[in-house]
């Protein structure tokens, strides 16, 4: 099966190399850096290193970045395309084990989740990641329990449905809409670190953003998706 | 409805049709949005040249004042106006960032070409 990596990166100048090391020393994969249109020397250091990367020539965040990797990946007939974080906090040896988990044909989407076997800390940020679970569970009847994870593999037909749906992000409001579309989402135990340099893109007033957003989306949004018959 | 009034809204009235006319004619404007404010200050004039009709209905409605009534089609008219102009910069934004990932793939496979030559 061929695997794509996507990394989107946004001034991530100081974690970029030590993220595309980590893939290539641990696995045997294809990966794809997405620059965001960083202000940082992100670029420059993909090209001194001679990293395999696409430069947006505007910043669109996250979700446009993911979705150019999905563009690329369907482009190039990929099978899987996996959301792997260019700021140090994921570790690629766990990535085998969501490829595993889609090639045994158990699912069409695998989650990097912290918590499947470890419990859950009890901190303000799980709170709001106990607060979207919960949601899931009441709109979808399916257990998330690392629902913000930003280490996801999807497969052929998730790649697809993110080609064609522009309103889909890279967020669990999402895993919502896939599971209403009958796709099996299943979680994967991984570990992850803190990031080691630069600002993460959470501050508290755009956490409060982030959970209303997903909170109402997944409610009033996502919740009336219609089954594929 | 006092006199005052409908004299203020026929001059708004007449003010923003002008507007209207000579932004199309400097092409700042496209015609089919400009349609909407032509409606929209054609119906202000009627409103204050037939304020008796106007009257009539607001109560009907049991508005307090008719001049509630007028603010209110006033309201209404600017709501839906900022909804349609939210849908359009959504639209907007979508198309700027298909753009934004087009160019991006095509300078991308420009580059790969480069090194490959």
């Amino acid at each position: 099966m061929k695997v794509l990596i996507i990394v989107p990166a946004y001034n991530e100048e100081l974690n970029i190399e030590k993220t595309i090391n980590d893939i290539k020393n641990n696995t045997e994969f294809d990966y794809i850096i997405i620059n965001d249109c960083s202000k940082d020397n992100t670029k420059e250091v993909c090209e001194k290193n001679n990293f395999n990367f696409i430069s947006l020539p505007i910043n669109y965040g996250l979700t446009s970045a993911i979705q150019i990797g999905m563009k690329y990946a369907a482009k190039n007939d990929y099978d899987i395309a996996i959301q792997f974080d260019g700021d140090g906090q994921h570790q690629a040896k766990y990535i085998k084990d969501l490829v595993k988990k889609i090639e045994e044909n158990k699912c069409d989407i695998a989650i990097g989740s912290r918590f499947v076997t470890e419990k859950k800390p009890k901190t303000m940020r799980m709170l709001g990641s106990n607060l979207i679970s919960i949601a899931i569970k009441m709109v979808t009847g399916k257990t998330i329990k690392d629902p913000t994870s930003g280490m996801r593999a999807y497969n052929k037909k998730a790649i697809k449905m993110f080609v064609d749906n522009a309103s889909l992000s890279p967020e669990p409001d999402t895993m919502v809409y896939m599971i209403k579309k009958q796709m099996k989402v299943e979680e994967v135990q991984v570990e992850m670190k803190e990031r080691e340099f630069g600002e993460s893109y959470l501050n508290p007033i755009k956490s409060m953003q982030y959970m209303t957003n997903m909170f109402f989306s997944i409610i009033f949004i996502r919740a009336i998706t219609r089954k594929n018959k | 409805m006092t006199l005052t009034l409908r004299i203020i809204l026929i001059i708004a009235s007449l003010f923003s049709c002008f507007l209207c006319v000579t932004r199309i004619k400097q092409a700042k404007l496209k015609i089919e949005s400009s349609v909407v404010w032509l409606i929209g200050s054609i119906i202000l004039i009627l409103m204050s040249i037939f304020y008796n009709a106007v009257e009539w209905i607001s109560a009907k409605l049991g508005f307090m004042a008719p001049v509630n009534f007028v603010f209110l089609v006033v309201i209404f008219f600017l709501l839906i106006q900022t909804f349609m102009d939210n849908i359009r910069i959504s639209t907007l934004n979508e198309k700027i960032k298909d753009l934004d990932h087009y160019i991006a793939l095509k300078e991308y496979d420009e580059n790969k070409k480069h090194k490959e030559e």
